[in-house]
């Protein structure tokens, strides 16, 4: 009798849920692969070190498919804390499926610089800095380029990849090459004129399984990317992975953190936006993987402030430019792309 | 209890089955499809045809409608033409590997979709075993893939395996003793083939096809990773709209739009079908 009982009981562990066999930690969505990796060794262990609350980490797979998890679990929450793209964040944030956050509520807030406090609106603050790059062959590409001119020189044709809209790196590399025309990010006619210019050269409209890849198994020559992660491949491919930071200039990635609404561990869930927010897990969180802090009081190592955005030589060069907007253009440009690029790039 | 009801609850569960995994999540779509997106992106909830709307008026959303129908056709044709030489040799032969080859027909389909179209992607691309080759041989190379090329090849062999068990399944009413009969009176083998094998097989063939077609137009990992970008078509427009754009009313209404038009071909299929064997 007593070994069916055991029987039964560890059948009903097995089929419980995970929340239910934990103590029931607070549970925070954000990004897999490197980006769980690196978070979870910097900010997750220190946070879960200090014993007072626990927070385990729920991978997910794009801001999207992460806005799907909220809008799904509206009626009945599941996680407590969100990190996702600002531009899906401004969304989850307008379907009321996030809390507002400000400095009353969040001290912390008060040190972050002026872009991360107002970038999330009235929902949570900006937690990430990334940037668009342009990643290169080291190797092939020499000497190492300075402009995105380079891509149109004929001797690269076929050898270049770029990740079309609605992906928002071409919604970016658009808004870049419009603000080097005419100065205003928003009046493209002249970079799309471009742009169809060098549609021919493209490989790839749509690198699979990324840019940085690509680049490295010799598929392509140029590829668009983010500065975080072409920083590690730049580090675990011996500097094979050139990196460029256009004189053209570029624009920031934003990630914010949010406190989902219903939140089953609100609690739990504010300590841990306070602790993501501080200056220790900023200062950690940007010398392991390069995302330039948001936190103004956090002092990092000039190593590794040289290859964020935090560095002032490269921060001179962003543009600034409001993802809330670009929003509204995103469908008339993504259009545009595959009317006047995409289709005069064919192969 | 008559053999009717228990006709009904033998298909009971099935049916209930299909209820929850099929028809209940499709009315949650048809009903997303009546939503509206707002211009900042945001869902709001409505009881609208604006979204079909919308999408009807755009040429844009016809061309990859069009588009999707040129090339599911064209790759379960090619499909079916290299399928049917393999399954009546299957069908046919009386060697004793026959079990061992009929696994090697069907073998692509133990390899996940993804696995084989980076597969293919190592074989078609640019410096790839293909190009390698004509490279070797002082020939031009050729762009294989991140057009659409690419993704015929890759859709025409993805569907292949199916197209090849729908025609096996069917080469049962291929009588023997006829095409026989045919060759008793004086026909040679195109002759027979083309009189005799054919029409015979001409059922199972249609449904090979079909099958190949309603595989390749839902398609997705294929356009998606073998395209680059330049093919658009229904499968990779709705996952745009649903993880991209984040428009799920037009995700939702393009799936229930696709849903629709394949449902209408499959009747007319089966209409003609029906038709021709009265």
């Amino acid at each position: 009798m007593r070994s069916v009982s055991a029987i039964l009981i560890s059948t009903a562990v097995w089929f419980a849920p995970p929340s239910a066999q934990a103590a029931d930690p607070a549970r925070l969505m954000t990004y897999s692969g490197i980006f769980q990796d690196n978070y979870t060794d910097v900010v997750i262990k220190p946070f879960n070190a200090r014993g007072t609350e626990r927070l385990d980490y729920v991978p997910g797979d794009s801001s999207a498919a992460m806005l799907g998890q909220l809008r799904t679990q509206k009626n009945d929450p599941q996680l407590d804390v969100i990190i996702m793209d600002v531009t899906t964040a401004a969304l989850a944030c307008a379907e009321g499926l996030v809390e507002p956050l400000d400095a009353k509520l969040l001290p912390v807030i008060g040190e972050l610089d002026d872009q991360a406090r107002s970038s999330g609106g009235a929902c949570g603050p900006a937690v990430t800095y990334d940037h668009l790059v342009t990643v290169y062959d080291s190797k092939a590409v020499v000497p190492a380029p300075t402009s995105l001119k380079v891509m149109w020189d004929l001797k690269w044709k076929g050898r270049v990849g770029l990740s079309a809209p609605p992906n928002i790196q071409g919604l970016a590399l658009t808004a870049i090459m419009a603000h080097a025309d005419s100065g205003n990010w928003k009046s493209a006619d002249g970079a799309f004129k471009a742009l169809r210019e060098l549609a021919p050269a493209v490989q790839t409209f749509d690198p699979q399984p990324d840019g940085y890849t690509l680049v490295l198994n010799n598929t392509l020559s140029f590829a668009s990317g983010w500065n975080a992660r072409a920083q590690l491949n730049r580090d675990r491919s011996g500097g094979r992975l050139g990196i460029m930071l256009p004189t053209e200039g570029t624009v920031f990635q934003i990630n914010t953190i949010n406190l989902v609404k219903g939140a089953p561990h609100r609690d739990a869930g504010l300590a841990f936006i306070a602790y993501a927010l501080s200056a220790p897990a900023q200062k950690a969180f940007t010398e392991r993987m390069f995302y330039g802090p948001t936190n103004a009081t956090a002092v990092i190592a000039p190593e590794a402030a040289q290859r964020t955005a935090a560095a002032p030589e490269n921060k001179a060069r962003v543009i600034p430019m409001d993802w809330n907007e670009m929003i509204k253009l995103r469908e008339s440009w993504n259009q545009r792309w595959r009317r006047e690029v995409i289709s005069a790039g064919g192969r | 209890m008559t053999r009717r009801q228990t006709g009904v609850l033998l298909c009971l569960p099935a049916l209930l089955l299909l209820a929850v995994a099929f028809v209940w999540p499709m009315a949650i779509l048809a009903r997303m499809s009546l939503n509206e997106t707002a211009d900042t992106g945001a869902l709001v909830p409505a009881l609208s045809l604006a979204t079909y709307t919308r999408l009807a008026s755009d040429s844009f959303t016809w061309q990859i409608a069009w588009d999707s129908l040129v090339l599911a056709a064209g790759s379960a044709t090619v499909a079916t033409l290299l399928a049917y030489p393999m399954a009546l040799f299957l069908f046919r032969t009386k060697s004793r590997y026959r079990n061992l080859l009929a696994i090697v027909a069907i073998a692509p389909l133990l390899v996940s979709g993804t696995a084989r179209v980076i597969g293919w992607m190592a074989i078609l691309g640019d410096g790839g075993m293909i190009n390698a080759g004509l490279r070797l041989l002082g020939i031009p190379t050729q762009h294989l893939i991140n057009n659409w090329t690419g993704v015929r090849i890759g859709l025409a062999e993805s569907v292949m395996p199916y197209t090849v068990l729908a025609l096996l399944a069917g080469f049962g009413r291929l009588d023997h003793a006829l095409e026989e009969a045919a060759a008793t009176l004086g026909a040679g083998p195109f002759f027979r083939f083309w009189r005799v094998t054919l029409p015979l097989t001409l059922p199972s063939v249609t449904a090979g096809w079909m099958l190949g077609f309603v595989l390749a137009i839902s398609a997705f990992i294929t356009p998606h990773l073998m395209g680059g970008g330049r093919v658009f078509v229904l499968a990779t427009e709705i996952f745009d709209a649903a993880t991209q754009t984040l428009d799920w009313p037009a995700a939702a209404a393009l799936s229930v739009a696709a849903l629709a038009g394949l449902s209408a071909l499959m009747l007319l299929q089966s209409l003609v079908a029906r038709r021709g064997s009265v």
